[in-house]
């Protein structure tokens, strides 16, 4: 997989309006691959957290045999993290409360099958 | 170190490395200085094991420092090793006084991320200790040998340093 996929996957996905930080997260080592950020949003504990999330979600999801995890979606007081499996890694993005949430689910949505 | 900085400082890491064993979900984890005094572990049963540990720890640091001099890097950041089942993770733990050394065993319940991430949060409330300003350093041979020795000592004794 190229370096050039990355960059174009996030760019497409920071474009969208209320995101404030795209990455590619490798799942296991929890570190991000590639990330655009905006000031203020730090990716490494971003990632880290992220990929925390997927992996104990993903397994509380066998253990109620909902079978592979696709897609977490935080929310909170002033903003979501979405995040994406896309194989060896995950897609994702840090948006602000008033995001468009639909838009950002479906470009990263689109962004993880493209990386898959 | 000297033996009575040495009970200090001990003392003072003994909480701090504490929340990072449990934070990060590592499952052993060691701090030692360059000369290989252990200051603290969580999760380590065997003193062999310790030994062992805080030797190659120093050796580790001071090999990755010389590596780091030689392609210009000038500081390293921490030393990674993926195994199957476990992972380590080694990095230098700045201090006011000494650069100390802190070896981190993980396992699927946690990540190198994750790791990275507590880890720095340790090395920001170790650089705030008191301890360290105290702490006064040793310089020649036989108090070296000595300081080691007070270091071994305090491993083999019945509670060992920062045991959490």
């Amino acid at each position: 997989m190229s370096n050039e996929l990355f960059v174009q996957v996030l760019q497409r996905l920071s474009r969208v309006p209320g995101v404030r930080g795209a990455m590619i997260v490798d799942i296991v080592a929890g570190v991000p691959v590639v990330a655009e950020v905006a000031e203020g949003v730090q990716p490494a504990p971003v990632a880290a957290l992220a990929a925390s999330l997927f992996q104990r979600t993903a397994r509380a999801a066998e253990g109620v045999a909902f079978g592979k995890l696709d897609t977490v979606q935080l929310e909170a007081d002033a903003g979501h993290v979405v995040v994406a499996d896309a194989g060896e890694t995950a897609v994702v993005a840090v948006a602000e409360r008033g995001a468009q949430l639909g838009l950002i689910r479906l470009e990263v949505h689109r962004a993880a099958e493209a990386l898959r | 170190m000297k033996r009575e900085d040495l009970d200090r400082v001990v003392a003072a890491l003994r909480d701090p490395t504490a929340r990072f064993v449990q934070e990060a979900r590592v499952r052993t984890c060691i701090v030692v200085n360059g000369a290989g005094q252990v200051l603290g572990q969580h999760g380590f049963t065997r003193s062999y094991q310790l030994v062992n540990i805080a030797a190659l720890a120093a050796a580790a640091h001071a090999a990755a420092g010389a590596l780091a001099r030689i392609t210009e890097a000038e500081r390293w950041t921490h030393l990674h090793n993926a195994g199957e089942r476990q992972q380590m993770f080694l990095a230098p733990l700045r201090t006011p006084f000494e650069e100390l050394i802190l070896v981190a065993i993980f396992d699927e319940a946690s990540s190198l991320g994750m790791v990275q991430m507590f880890f720095d949060r340790l090395v920001a409330e170790v650089q705030a200790l008191p301890e360290f300003r105290r702490a006064r350093a040793t310089s020649d041979a036989s108090s070296f040998e000595r300081d080691l020795e007070a270091g071994a000592s305090r491993i083999l004794s019945t509670d060992g340093p920062g045991e959490g």
